[in-house]
């Protein structure tokens, strides 16, 4: 009987190659070592990404890092794209778990209530913006499994933003007759465009949230009843 | 006399290539072309140099003689298609009906001319998002040029009085251009038809239009 992998070794740098083999194992066990596994890679690549960049981290790196092979990485995750989606994933739910809870207690009128739900946003992720940048341009990326959900295809962040346009509607300071879809779809649009100017000029989260208010101010003439 | 002065003036920098240069042009042509088609197979990410070398083939020293990296003849191909990209912008544009109607045909030139190239696009998102290579490509000559387009039918919409004169305006302009860009992804992952391209577009022009109308 094989004993599963002690996680207390994980530095040891010769611990991954000299771990025994997955057949051995017989299935449940197999399952929590493959978990073991994943759980190690993905807090793995977060420290390296946090630290050195997506770009700037290879594969190798990151299982010498987890302390496992660089086959066994390729078992659990088709690319680094998708490994740096799951990581992604994790803060996003994170955050997603803070709106939720913020959010049915905002006052004010819509177009506030969507300026604090993008404040606190940024205020979440400003120290992650060029790794959020690599994570938008990951879902160009040819190597990425269709299993993987990179940025813009999270549906969370829209339903957020249309309950905030229903609650409008129902208080009156949202047209009626207003395209819900195409209001998230042009928020989605300004929010991503904001991780650029972020990353690219290195702004900071008030930076960010002033350019983010200044877009929703505009794109919500739109959507505002006229007097 | 006048004329012939000017003309001669024009055609002293242009001499005849040697045939180093004419060489090195066709060479530059085939890796052009090897990485235009990888790059649509493969995506940025999938091909590489070795790939687009041995496509073209020459060695990836060859390559190398002409291009400093994968980042710079990706660019070298963007660059080239958004020139042409912005005469059918332009040319898309002058037909237009007033600014809303000038903005969408200028949405739709674009969709149109990558419609049949839509693997490209995808391959331009991911260089364009990434936080290395992004910004030089989106802030290459030929795409301000495109924003450049894009605030020009504010202006005249100000000036024909649809609009008023707004400080808005350069918030506007880049917001327009990245409501264009963001419905590839409906065009890349979900096939959407230029038919529905262009209903969405008409409706994100109208709501982005909106603040600056003449009530």
């Amino acid at each position: 009987m094989t004993t599963p992998p002690d996680l207390s070794v994980a530095n040891d740098p010769a611990g991954g190659a000299s771990a025994p083999p997955l057949a051995a194992a017989p299935a449940g066990l197999r399952q929590s070592r493959k978990e073991a596994t994943r759980n190690r890679v993905i807090q793995a690549a977060r420290e390296l990404f946090d630290t050195q960049g997506y770009q700037g981290t290879t594969i190798r790196e990151i299982a010498r890092h987890a302390d496992v092979s660089v086959g066994s990485v390729f078992t659990t995750f088709a690319s680094k794209g998708e490994i740096l989606s799951q990581v992604m994933q994790d803060r996003l739910d994170g955050l997603y778990a803070e709106l939720d809870r913020v959010m049915p207690h905002l006052r004010g009128s819509t177009l506030d209530r969507l300026r604090t739900m993008f404040a606190i946003h940024f205020a979440f992720e400003v120290r992650h913006t060029r790794l959020f940048l690599a994570h938008i341009a990951s879902a160009y990326d040819w190597t990425l499994p269709p299993s993987a959900k990179p940025m813009g295809r999270t549906p969370r962040l829209q339903e957020i933003m249309r309950e905030c346009l229903e609650k409008g509607v129902a208080e009156g300071d949202v047209c009626p007759d207003v395209d819900y879809q195409e209001v998230v779809h042009l928020l989605v649009a300004a929010y991503a465009w904001i991780y650029r100017l972020a990353a690219w000029e290195d702004a900071d989260a008030a930076t960010m949230t002033e350019a983010m208010d200044r877009q929703i101010g505009l794109i919500a003439a739109g959507f505002t009843p006229r007097a | 006399m006048m004329h012939s002065q000017i003309q001669a003036v024009d055609d002293t920098p242009v001499k005849a290539p040697t045939r180093r240069a004419l060489a090195k042009q066709q060479t530059r042509a085939k890796v052009l072309a090897a990485a235009r088609r990888l790059f649509s197979e493969q995506g940025y990410e999938g091909a590489t140099i070795r790939d687009i070398a041995a496509a073209a083939g020459m060695s990836t020293g060859a390559v190398f003689a002409n291009f400093t990296d994968k980042s710079d003849l990706f660019r070298e191909i963007m660059l080239t298609d958004m020139t042409a990209l912005a005469e059918a912008m332009t040319e898309a544009a002058a037909t237009g009906n007033g600014v809303e109607d000038a903005l969408v045909k200028i949405f739709n030139a674009g969709y149109k001319f990558y419609q049949t190239q839509l693997p490209l696009a995808r391959a331009a998102f991911s260089v364009g998002w990434s936080p290395e290579d992004g910004p030089a490509l989106r802030n290459a000559p030929p795409v301000q040029a495109l924003l450049s387009l894009f605030a020009e039918q504010l202006t005249r919409g100000e000036q024909s009085g649809e609009l008023i004169a707004d400080a808005a305006e350069p918030l506007r302009t880049q917001m327009l251009f990245d409501a264009y860009l963001s419905n590839y992804d409906q065009a890349i992952f979900q096939g959407w038809s230029l038919d529905a391209l262009h209903t969405r577009s008409r409706e994100q022009i109208r709501i982005l239009l909106a603040g600056a109308r003449r009530s």
